[in-house]
């Protein structure tokens, strides 16, 4: 991990001083003990903040988006003489190297307005099995060294191995390595079990059809439609989200169940084929909807019906941006004659 | 139209959007042909079935349709020459994930209709209303506080 947060820090140096980048997103330490926190480095001199280990948590393409489109935006008011380029640099992982590719194939931004600084990943540790290591007590102090994770509470110390903490999605991940990376720090790291990756999923969809819409209902039921699992997404990025519109008014703002229900269901299904399973989204939820149950979901079918993983070829366009003559008809009714 | 829902027994309300080029059409044959069909379908018109956004499908629901039907052009016919065809995508995705959530199937239901086919329409009705009449009234996804009774 030095190695790579060695390298990591050099590559963002070089390219802060040789001008090739306007800023380098990535992540630093956290004000509490055990977390890390996204940063965004713009002098050679602060490159030394940039930390790479398993408390990396967030999808930075989502600042990635932001920069470059809060950047668009602004140079629309100068005069086309004066306009010129940013480039944002980012760490990335695998999770992040597909949301930056599925941001490049909706033309959100050019390939030369970002160079990617590819990570190698073992996953990321869940801040909600490392609170519950933790007894729900305040963490006063923490360490990592060796997959081996130790906590410091008030009432004692507590330690785990890394793998026993790591995010769901990072357990089964499938792209653990950067899919597109202008560099590379450190060696690929091994690769989880992605074959167990819709165990989960497949369990759901065999349970009858009550039960599901009784999780459905009670996982949705938590939910105070705070949106930030949709700020968080780096595949949001409308400038007027569904959520907020109101002519027309879809989502109603009363206190209705089926008002939330529709708000996931709607951010839900707009990720079909566009979810890279980051976590991101269940990370951050204050209130711990399983999002990931629903999500899994519309990547197997996008997967299973098109043929399409999210954010792995540049050229392949998103599965409901396009067809295929023989696509797949058997949920068509046909009534009897 | 002022009659309401508690005046009488429980009619499936069943919300039909169907493109404007084939399936109306279809609809117009079997009207002028005078074929009967079961009253219970409300007719959106669209200009295609890709202009439909999902939303749509979803929204009716909320709003208290027990079934939302939606009908184009077949495969290789429609109007703007692809646009049935990503929207049959869209409804592949759409379908399958409520069905995921736990909403019946026979709740949405999409088919192809074109212009001449008027009999087939009304088949495809008739078999939508029998279909979300064996289901019954619609309790999933329904909003609770509507803002005026919808008469039926």
């Amino acid at each position: 991990m030095e190695n790579v947060e060695k390298k990591l820090r050099e590559e963002a140096r070089r390219l802060l001083a040789e001008k090739k980048v306007d800023v380098v997103v990535g992540y630093e330490e956290g004000t509490l003990p055990l977390t890390a926190t996204p940063c965004f480095i713009t002098t050679p001199d602060q490159a030394d903040r940039l930390v790479w280990n398993p408390l990396c948590v967030q999808n930075l393409a989502k600042f990635v988006h932001d920069l470059l489109s809060q950047h668009h935006e602004a140079q629309k008011r100068v005069k086309p003489e004066a306009r010129r380029k940013k480039t944002v640099g980012v760490v990335a992982r695998g999770c992040t190297t597909r949301s930056l590719v599925i941001q490049l194939q909706e033309k959100q931004y050019s390939r030369d307005e970002v160079v990617i600084l590819g990570v190698p990943c073992g996953g990321y540790v869940d801040g909600r099995k490392l609170a519950s290591l933790a007894g729900g007590e305040e963490i006063r102090e923490g360490s990592l060294r060796d997959a081996k994770l130790v906590v410091k509470t008030g009432k004692g110390e507590h330690d785990a191995e890394l793998h026993r903490l790591l995010a769901d999605c990072c357990l089964t991940c499938r792209f653990n390595q950067p899919v597109i990376a202008d560099s590379q720090a450190g060696e690929p790291a091994p690769a989880p079990e992605a074959d167990r990756e819709y165990e989960a999923v497949s369990a759901f969809e065999n349970l009858p059809v009550e039960e599901r819409w009784a999780y459905f209902e009670k996982e949705m039921s938590k939910c105070i439609r705070c949106c930030a699992c949709r700020n968080v997404c780096p595949s949001c990025y409308c400038r007027i989200c569904f959520a907020e519109q109101s002519q027309p008014q879809w989502i109603g703002i009363g206190a209705d169940a089926s008002d939330t229900q529709l708000f996931q269901l709607m951010r839900l299904y707009h990720m079909v084929g566009r979810c890279v399973d980051c976590g991101s989204c269940v990370a951050v939820c204050p209130m711990g909807v399983d999002l990931r149950k629903f999500l899994k979901k519309l990547d197997k079918d996008a997967f299973e019906m098109f043929g399409h993983r999210a954010g792995v070829a540049l050229e392949e366009p998103a599965p409901l941006g396009a067809y295929r003559e023989d696509d797949g008809e058997d949920f068509i009714f046909e009534p009897k004659v | 139209m002022t009659e309401t829902q508690s005046d009488k027994e429980w009619v499936p309300k069943i919300v039909a959007i169907v493109c404007n080029w084939c399936t109306y059409a279809g609809a117009d044959l079997a009207g002028i042909s005078r074929i009967q069909y079961p009253p219970n379908v409300r007719i959106v018109r669209v200009p295609c079935t890709g202009r439909i956004n999902p939303f749509y499908i979803l929204k009716a629901l909320q709003e208290g349709a027990d079934g939302v039907l939606v009908s184009g052009c077949h495969p290789g016919e429609c109007h703007y020459i692809t646009g049935n065809l990503t929207a049959r995508r869209k409804f592949a995705a759409l379908k399958s994930f409520l069905s995921y959530i736990g909403l019946e199937g026979d709740r949405t239901l999409f088919t192809w209709v074109s212009a001449s086919e008027g009999d087939r329409f009304a088949q495809v009705v008739r078999g939508v209303t029998d279909a979300v009449r064996a289901l019954g009234p619609a309790r999933k996804l329904v909003k609770k506080f509507q803002a005026t009774e919808i008469p039926i």
